[in-house]
Parts: C-alpha cells; structure tokens; sequence
C-alpha cells in the first residue's frame, strides 16, 4: 500500500448534470509511468486537473501521497510537477526568467533557485539558450521550455498532459527520452497523449479512458490481448479504436 | 516567493512597449494640448498685480458696514476700492485708470469691467461673488449671534494657477490612475497560455498573487509618470508645489487606482470588462473632479466634487503648486488609502472564493 502515490475512489466530475469523469477508480504505484489515453473529450485533462486542484470534483476522492490534494494542498503540492498542454510561458520572459519564475512559486530561493534553474534548463538541452526570450523560440523550445518550468522543484510525481502536440520528431524523441530518464532517477510519471506509439514506448502501464470511465488498464500486451487473444498481429492503436469506436468525438475538454 | 513574481511581472509589464509607451507620452501630448487650449479661461486664475476698483453706494443701501469688511478682504487679496460718488461710470473708469466699478443699489449690485483690463475684471467679478456670498452668511450669524463677525480671512481667494501648471499636474494624475493598462500584457498572457494554471499548481496564495501584480503595476505606472513628470517640468515648465508631498499623493492615487482594478478584475475575471468599467468610473471621477473642466470654474455641485476621490488628489495638488499648502491634502491621503485597503480585501477575497469555487 506504501508505494501507492496516487489513488482516486469514486472520483466523479459533472458539469450540468453530465458527468465527464464518472465514478473513476485509479491506483498509480511509485515508480510508475502510467500512461492515460483517450479520445477528445474522454475526462483526461478534467481528470488531472482534478489531481492538480486546478478543478473541483463533484463527488469522490483523491488521494495523493497519502493526502487530500484539496484539503491539504500546502502539504502535496510542491511534490507535483504539472506540464499543461497549453505552452504555459511568457514569451516576453527570457528562458531563465521563466524558470526562475515558475521554479519560485514553490519556495525556492536564492542560491538554491539559481542551482534549480540552470539544472532545469541544462536537462532539457536549453542552457545555451537560457538569454533568449521565449517568444524568439521554436515550438519544440517552447515546449521543453514548458517542461523545465516544472521541474525546477523536483516533484515525486510529474504530470504531462499532451506534452509533444505539434512539435517535430526530434524535439518528441527528445522530451520521451527525458521523461524515461526522470522515471529512472525515482520520478512517477503521468502520461497522457493521443500518440499510441509514444505511450505504447514509454508507459509501464496504460489506461484507456472513455465517457469519463476507465474501460481497459494493464500493460501494453495485456491490453492487446484483452482485445485480440494474443499481443500479436494488433497495434495500441487498434486496441484503442476497437476499445472507444471509430465515431468521430468533437468534444471540447 | 513574492520577490521573485514582483521582479518578473515588473519585467513584464516594462517590456510591454506600447502600454509603457501610451503611459508616457499620453501624459506630455494631453497636457500640451489642454494647456494651449485653456490657457486663456485660466489666466482668470493666474496672479494679477494689485488694481483699483471704483464703487458707488446708494444712500439706502443697508450693507454699508458690511460693505467696510468686504473693502478690507479686497485690500487684502489687492483689489483696491476707491469711492466715485458722482460721475457717469465709464468716464470715472477711464479718467482714473480704473479696472472696474462696483455699484451698489438697495438690493444689487453691478459690477462693470474694463476691456483694458480682462483678467482683473474677471477677478473682480468671481471676488464680489464670493465676497458677497460670503457676507450674506455673516449677516444671517450676525442676526442669530448679535455679533458682527464677517469671515473675511476665511474668504476662498482664487489660488495663482495657469493652465500650463493646472493640466500638467491633473494629468499626471489622471494618467496615474488609468495606469492598469500596464497590467494587461500580464494578465491576459496569464489567462491565455494557462499560466493561471501553473499558479494553482503551486503554493502561491491569492494574497500573493494579488501583491504579485499590484506592486509591480504600481511600480511601471509610478516610473513612467516620473518620467513624464520630468519631460514635462523639463520643456512646459511645470510648477509643483512640495514635490515630496506631491508625489507621495499621486503615488497614492495610483495605488487606490489600481488595487480599484485588480478588485474589479477579481471579481469579474474578464480584462475586457474590468477595463472599461475601470477608465468609465476614472473617466466620471475625473469629471466631477476637475481633470477636464477645472475644479474652480466647475459649476459641479460641491457635495459632487467631494465624493470623487480625483477631485481630493487634484486639488490637493494644485494647491499646493499654487499656494505651497492645502486643506485637501490628509483627505486626499486617507481617501486613497481607504480605496486600496478596501479594495484589496475585497480583491483577494474574490480571489479565494473563486478558487474554492474553481469548476
């Protein structure tokens, strides 16, 4: 029960009586890069930031390390690293201005934020970078920019939601590489993405969500073979689509 | 954690050229154009040299003693009366070089000007106005007291102000108080690129948050109006009276002006909005305060005036240009102080309760 670092009871959110994450069961053990796939609209993002407190649930609980991210926020929150899929940064912020900024707002100071800063940029390959302005970057900057914003603090548990949208292979490549090389140095890693092959490379375990419910988990080859009997002769993809159908979602999240 | 978040939104806020770059010539460009523009309403209220009246009485006017204690407040503000009993009143005017003439019958009074003397017939008539204003009232306590007592010390003198001095003191101000538009690059980047996001994913507390954008806000706007304040003592030759003071009160009004904002967007967390309902009430405060029509040629009631926390601040400003001291200075103080704390807690009040509330 000990290496347990996220668990959700019940977690329910619903906004004018229509739940979009509904009843949701999920237990993210240490150590973990837990993989959450879904198509639009599916309660991915509502789900993270439910663990975040960014969004109230309706119903059910959350445990974080423990705790009650919303009852005891102080006591959990620094131990997030939260990437949202929005390039959360100031463009008119040079590199090492935003991670300074960002890296503060959890207690840092001083020596020690300077340490933090460059360490943060140094891992995502921008040290060089760090006098230019945001705004002058490529989105693949942007985006590992977007990264070294939180991990300055060191979180137990990192968060990526979509973090590889519109970026080129190698930038991609890059960011999977890091996000395996933090699960390595003892991080727990969320993952949420549309790219099977991405989640299908780097998630231990993969969660498919659907109409705010969770209706497959396991390993990769469990759930290929939960759909086609064997983990042969079948892509995540097809395990998704036969899982979530072929209908278009245009939901908004 | 604050330090950090004041020193990055203060960057950010200075790096947004256009709003630093409104901010600082809007203040320069205003006042040359109002100055030019007024400047001949308010030679009325510059400083004239002393000159001479004639006045004539009726026989049955009642208020010849009172009349005496009006003489004395003239003397006193150096407007000379001279008694012309006989004669017809533009010969006695132009024999003796007079700048106007006072004549008084049982119930009125007329009062004649000089073309030759523009300004002091203008300060002529705005004196017997209030002179006589004031003399009624002395004679209404006279009655309830049985004493005479006629305030003429306490007669409201116009202060030596030209229109130059006036709009480059009022639009510091005013633009002072507009200063929020040099939040706006923060804060819609906050909201568009989810950085809002981040902030709640941290241990920020809205306290902070709130102190995060009003200092730095605070310190652009007061930077840039000092700069402007330069430029305009430096080429318009503005008079400000007690600098220290002085800016110690637009300082405060842009305090008040902003935590007035940050309150407003708090609560309805929309920059378009809390934009215009911000310059709307700055722009009415500022109309009953005197920023466009001056406070003294206002014909706004005084009840009016006195709400406007403008009218406290450019008052107090222009007084103590003019005068080197003024009555309005502790209530323009307090005023602004009350705005901000007020507005303040209100601020972060909504602040919390939106995010307890978050959906």
């Amino acid at each position: 029960m000990e290496d347990i670092i996220l668990k959700t009871v019940d977690l329910t959110k619903k906004y004018n009586n229509k739940a979009v994450v509904d009843n949701l069961n999920i237990e993210i053990r240490k150590g973990e890069i837990f993989g959450l796939l879904g198509p639009n609209g599916a309660g991915k993002s509502t789900t993270m930031n439910m663990i975040c407190s960014i969004v109230r649930p309706t119903a059910g609980k959350i445990e974080l390390l423990g705790k009650n991210p919303w009852k005891q926020k102080k006591d959990v929150i620094h131990k997030i690293g939260y990437i949202p899929q929005e390039l959360a940064i100031h463009g008119s912020l040079k590199a090492w201005e935003n991670v300074e900024l960002f890296t503060s707002l959890y207690g840092i100071k001083g020596e020690q934020l300077k340490n933090a800063v460059n360490d943060s940029l140094e891992y995502v390959g921008l040290s060089e970078r760090k006098q230019e302005f945001a705004k002058n970057f490529s989105g693949g900057m942007k985006r590992r920019l977007n990264i070294a914003c939180a991990i300055g603090h060191n979180p137990e548990l990192l968060i990526f939601d979509e973090p590889t949208v519109g970026i080129d292979p190698q930038s991609r490549n890059f960011i999977l590489d890091k996000i395996k090389e933090s699960n390595k140095k003892g991080a727990t890693v969320i993952y949420t993405s549309h790219y099977m092959e991405e989640v299908e490379a780097i998630c231990t375990r993969i969660a498919i969500m659907d109409n705010g419910k969770i209706i497959a988990c396991g390993t990769s080859e469990e759930l290929k073979r939960l759909v086609n009997g064997s983990d042969e002769n079948i892509t995540l993809e097809e395990v998704f689509l036969t899982l979530t159908g072929k209908k278009l979602r245009d939901y908004a999240e | 954690m604050i330090r950090y978040l004041i020193k990055n939104n203060f960057k950010l806020m200075f790096r947004n050229t256009w709003s630093v770059v409104v901010m600082l010539l809007g203040p320069i460009l205003v006042i040359a154009v109002l100055s030019s523009a007024f400047s001949e309403l308010m030679k009325s209220y510059e400083g004239v040299d002393d000159f001479a009246v004639g006045y004539r009485m009726e026989d049955a006017v009642e208020d010849a003693v009172r009349f005496q204690a009006v003489k004395l407040a003239g003397e006193e503000n150096g407007i000379l009366f001279y008694e012309y009993p006989e004669g017809n009143v533009k010969d006695v005017m132009e024999k003796n070089e007079l700048a106007g003439f006072v004549e008084f019958s049982e119930d009125t009074y007329v009062v004649y000007k000089s073309a030759d003397y523009e300004v002091e017939g203008i300060t002529l008539e705005y004196f017997m106005n209030k002179a006589m204003n004031e003399s009624v009232n002395a004679s209404l306590q006279i009655q309830a007291q049985d004493s005479i007592v006629l305030p003429v010390e306490q007669l409201e003198f116009m202060p030596a102000v030209n229109a130059r001095d006036y709009y480059g003191i009022i639009y510091i101000a005013y633009f002072g108080c507009c200063g929020m538009i040099c939040a706006t690059g923060v804060l819609s980047n906050e909201k568009k690129y989810g950085i809002v996001r981040r902030f709640q994913v941290s241990n920020l507390s809205e306290t902070q948050n709130y102190l995060g954008k009003l200092i730095p806000v605070t310190l652009t706007v007061a930077v840039g109006m000092a700069v402007s304040t330069g430029i305009t003592i430096l080429f318009y030759d503005i008079h400000w009276g007690k600098p220290v003071l002085s800016m110690l009160i637009v300082f405060m009004m842009i305090v008040a002006a902003n935590a007035f904002g940050m309150m407003l967007y708090n609560i309805s967390d929309n920059l378009a909005i809390t934009i215009i309902m911000l310059f709307t009430i700055v722009w009415f405060m500022g109309f009953f305060g005197g920023s466009f029509e001056t406070y003294m040629f206002s014909s706004m009631p005084d009840m009016v005036k006195h709400l406007s926390p403008v009218y406290h601040g450019n008052r107090a400003l222009v007084e103590l240009s003019c005068m080197g001291e003024s009555d309005y200075v502790a209530s323009a103080l307090w005023y602004s102080f009350a705005i901000t704390v007020i507005c303040s807690a209100i601020a972060i009040l909504a602040g919390n309760i939106r995010k307890r509330g978050r959906v």
